[in-house]
């Protein structure tokens, strides 16, 4: 496609141009059209017969060439986009069926448990029952209810950039805001924590995954609420921690929302069952009860009948 | 006028036969068809130039699709085949371009 020089065509000598991009530019028709017409004005004579004839058909049968290739050409993009959306649809059809398919399991995972928790009380009964719901009450593993403190977090109003439409900024809450408010309510004295109902426990983990938090590898979505159980000074003393301080400024500043509110009779739902790989329980089997009475106040018997997360706080 | 009547019948034959596109060759197509699209323009201008050449036609199509090809062959050996190809589609595009600003000349004046 490097072009000799169109107004080289008089002299027969092909000059080559020195800019390609400007001789493009100047000139984009092929030189061999050109050429061949200083040709024949030359011959003066058109060629007849059948020679120019069959020129003639084969420039009919790349006619037909082309006719058949624009039809191909056209049929295949039409024929690829429905495939694309068609694949597009059927792996979002896909991710909802599986996303109901996980909440029906836990849901069902979720009366499993209540299930397992009475039948155990109706099996052991009495005192070794009621230690027993310490216990799990104290690391998690059964609901808890009592007064604490409501932290809410929420993402701020959309604000997409006038250009890009992208959501620019931390004016989201991200998984460390998550994790700061959980650890200094830890810090502040609380004995149970949920965020958005999923109660958390030695082995919980706060994480992100693209836009999305995961809390225990279950997504929460926003507003985010941090429901604990704790003493009565546990607002006052989170309120002076550093996460609470940080959040205050971030919510100035980028019109998040943030607030702490005293809740009284909270019910936090059960963690589900951690899964141990790898550590063995090594207590002796009658362990010293001394050791669950830190724990948190356990809930009365008829609290464990609903286990449905509801730790939101009120 | 036989030309514009051979291109439509090919036209009709691609869409009766509806052929399959080979994979090997599907990412090939788009190129084949803005090189001939290149052909063509080009072809028209010279008709309208009055200096059409049968032989430089059939030509400048065979060799602009095979060129054109090539080069996104190569380029997808050596892996830079998308960069490659938006190389091939902007020569192809000016030329283009630049033809049918020429016929438009011839057509309207203008």
């Amino acid at each position: 496609m490097t072009g000799p020089a169109g107004d080289g065509r008089g002299r027969g000598d092909r000059v080559y141009a020195p800019d390609f991009l400007t001789e493009l530019f100047r000139n984009p028709l092929d030189p061999g059209y050109a050429d061949a017409a200083a040709r024949r004005r030359e011959r003066q004579t058109p060629p007849a017969g059948w020679r120019h004839w069959s020129v003639r058909s084969v420039s009919l049968v790349v006619a037909v060439a082309l006719g058949f290739l624009f039809a191909v050409a056209y049929r295949q993009t039409l024929e690829a986009e429905p495939g694309r959306s068609q694949a597009r649809s059927g792996l979002v059809e896909q991710i909802k069926q599986r996303e109901t398919e996980t909440d029906r399991l836990s849901v069902r995972a979720d009366e499993l448990r209540a299930e397992v928790a009475r039948q155990r009380e109706a099996a052991l009964g009495g005192s070794e029952a009621a230690r027993l719901r310490t216990l799990e009450a104290g690391t998690g593993l059964g609901p808890v209810r009592g007064d604490g403190v409501v932290v809410r977090l929420a993402d701020a109003p959309q604000n997409p950039d006038a250009v890009t439409g992208a959501d620019v900024g931390p004016s989201r809450v991200i998984y460390s805001d998550l994790q700061g408010v959980a650890n200094d309510l830890w810090a502040a004295g609380a004995e149970a924590i949920a965020i958005n109902g999923q109660r958390l426990t030695a082995m919980s983990t706060i994480r992100s995954a693209g836009q999305a938090i995961l809390v225990d590898f279950r997504p929460v979505s926003g507003p985010y609420e941090v429901s604990a159980i704790g003493p009565g000074s546990m607002r006052d003393r989170y309120e002076d921690s550093r996460s609470a301080l940080t959040m205050r400024k971030v919510a100035e500043d980028t019109g998040l929302s943030f607030g702490v509110r005293k809740a009284e009779d909270l019910t936090l739902p059960a963690a589900p069952d951690p899964r141990l790989r790898y550590a063995q329980p090594s207590v002796s089997p009658t362990p010293s009860p001394s050791g669950a009475d830190r724990s948190a106040s356990p809930g009365p018997p008829g609290s464990r009948t609903s286990p449905s997360p509801s730790g939101g706080g009120r | 006028m036989i030309a514009v009547l051979a291109l439509l019948a090919g036209v009709v034959l691609g869409v009766w036969l509806d052929p399959t596109v080979p994979t090997a060759l599907q990412p090939y197509l788009p190129i084949a068809v803005v090189a001939a699209l290149d052909a063509v323009f080009g072809g028209v201008r010279a008709k309208l130039d009055r200096i059409f050449d049968d032989k430089q036609f059939v030509v400048s199509f065979i060799s602009n699709v095979l060129v054109a090809g090539l080069i996104v062959y190569l380029g997808d050996q050596l892996g830079v085949g998308g960069q490659l190809s938006t190389g091939v589609v902007v020569v192809l595009g000016v030329r283009i371009f630049g033809n049918v600003a020429a016929i438009r000349r011839h057509l309207f004046r203008a």
